[in-house]
């Protein structure tokens, strides 16, 4: 058991039970050229923490965690895609539709892969979800109660919708959640920052978060 | 085709808005949220802030109703054996001095059949309203609440009840992923901390309505079909 100095409180990490779960570091989310750079977003503020969460991921693989990464993406025939997703505010660009790096949001398009700096290796786990969060309608909830992994540390994009959804599932189903603070960005950096708070207020009411080198020296073996 | 005008987008998205297909959900309208005496209160919180929404919800419920709209009811409880308690719940509400199943000054706090626990006699659910009793923030995780939903065809869903950043977030979060088309009512939700409130409603509004639309209660009863 090692302890990280976490906010609001200490947060015991058990490697042993936990795992690392990086959300949607997409290509069409992070990349100049992609989806969210033709919405008009900013991508270098979420493109700034690749390094961070690569370290996180480094220190994760180094102690043996369990690793789990997440995208975003439908099938290519939208049966899993609601219409109100789609459809709602009459947008330019739908998911589905031809984009810079393929149909948006479709799995097996380039746009929806894992940048090439944070891919997954062999044995390491990769959720498409066709929600917000990475409980509902995919294997996530099944696979984590057959390894065993009662502790979740969050890396990723968005703060305030993807990652925070997910976290939000994964504590009312129990699990202890811990959110990388400089692992995880949005591209409105206010939100970012209001996220956190919502997480740590009432005491941890939605988990823990601590900066990536206070987990990284936690995931180091002990000698 | 009717629509509440609404922020980033007229509700619903298309316009499909009957009493057949929506549903109103005041989520947590409890003592022990929003009455004297109860969890949030003992918790040292700014009581006003949980119950500003009363009204507005009390005159939202009345409209509905009279046009014949569905009304469901949740409340946040566990059982008295607290077997439905994980235990990291438990503990971070100890840390905060309102631990789950510790006598409070309204019963056990946060135990079902408690009085801190029901729902506060100004919004009473009428005879035949659903209730929802669940063990999370969320209202879809361990409750029947999607299977009542789907077995209705209901694809509408207005949000009310506190607290706008925990357990409406929550539900909206839920309830947009499984498809639903949600609308939260600003005036009709309340947290205990203004800014997170505030930063709450902001987030439902960007990316042309990532979780759906936001409106206020005077508007949606005037526009309400």
């Amino acid at each position: 058991m090692n302890m990280i100095a976490a906010e609001p409180f200490d947060f015991p990490l058990d490697p042993a039970c936990a795992a690392l779960i990086i959300i949607d570091m997409q290509r069409d989310f992070l990349e100049p050229g992609g989806f969210g750079a033709a919405l008009g977003n900013d991508v270098s503020l979420v493109q700034a923490i690749v390094p961070t969460v690569r370290a996180l991921l480094d220190a994760a693989r180094a102690c043996g965690l369990t690793i789990i990464h997440t995208r975003e993406c439908h099938r290519p025939d939208l049966s899993d895609c609601p219409s109100a997703k789609r459809d709602r505010g009459n947008p330019a660009l739908r998911i589905g539709d031809p984009g810079p790096m393929g149909r948006i949001l479709i799995a097996g398009e380039p746009g929806a892969e894992i940048v090439p700096e944070l891919a997954a290796l062999p044995g390491e786990h990769v959720i498409d979800k066709p929600g917000k969060g990475a409980f509902y309608a995919t294997g996530l909830g099944d696979l984590l109660a057959e390894g065993g992994i009662t502790q979740l540390i969050f890396a990723g994009v968005t703060t305030e919708v993807c990652v925070q959804t997910t976290m939000r599932e994964a504590n009312d189903r129990g699990f202890d959640c811990l959110l990388a603070e400089d692992a995880t960005a949005s591209y409105f950096p206010e939100f970012r920052r209001a996220t956190l708070e919502m997480i740590r207020a009432q005491g941890a009411i939605v988990g823990w978060t601590a900066p990536v080198e206070l987990i990284a020296s936690a995931l180091k073996p002990e000698f | 085709m009717s629509t509440i005008k609404a922020d980033p987008y007229p509700w619903p998205y298309n316009g499909d808005l009957r009493p057949e297909n929506t549903v109103l959900i005041v989520i947590d309208m409890q003592t022990d949220f929003c009455g004297e005496g109860g969890y949030v209160d003992k918790m040292g919180y700014d009581l006003s802030l949980t119950r500003a929404p009363i009204e507005p919800i009390k005159a939202t419920m009345a409209a509905m109703r009279a046009r014949g709209y569905h009304i469901m009811h949740t409340r946040e409880g566990h059982r008295p054996d607290l077997s439905d308690l994980s235990p990291n719940k438990r503990w971070r509400s100890q840390q905060i001095g309102a631990g789950i199943g510790d006598p409070g000054p309204c019963g056990r706090i946060l135990v079902r059949g408690e009085p801190g626990w029901d729902i506060i006699a100004e919004l009473a659910p009428a005879p035949g309203e659903a209730i929802v009793d669940k063990p999370g923030k969320g209202s879809f995780c361990a409750t029947d609440l999607e299977l009542m939903l789907r077995t209705k065809g209901i694809e509408n869903i207005v949000l009310s009840g506190i607290t706008t950043d925990v357990c409406v977030h929550t539900t909206m979060r839920e309830a947009n992923d499984r498809g639903f088309e949600c609308l939260l009512l600003e005036d009709c939700c309340g947290a205990t901390d203004k800014s997170n409130h505030d930063a709450a409603i902001k987030m439902v509004k960007m990316q042309g309505g990532v979780f759906g639309s936001v409106s206020d209660s005077t508007t949606f009863i005037s526009q309400l079909p």
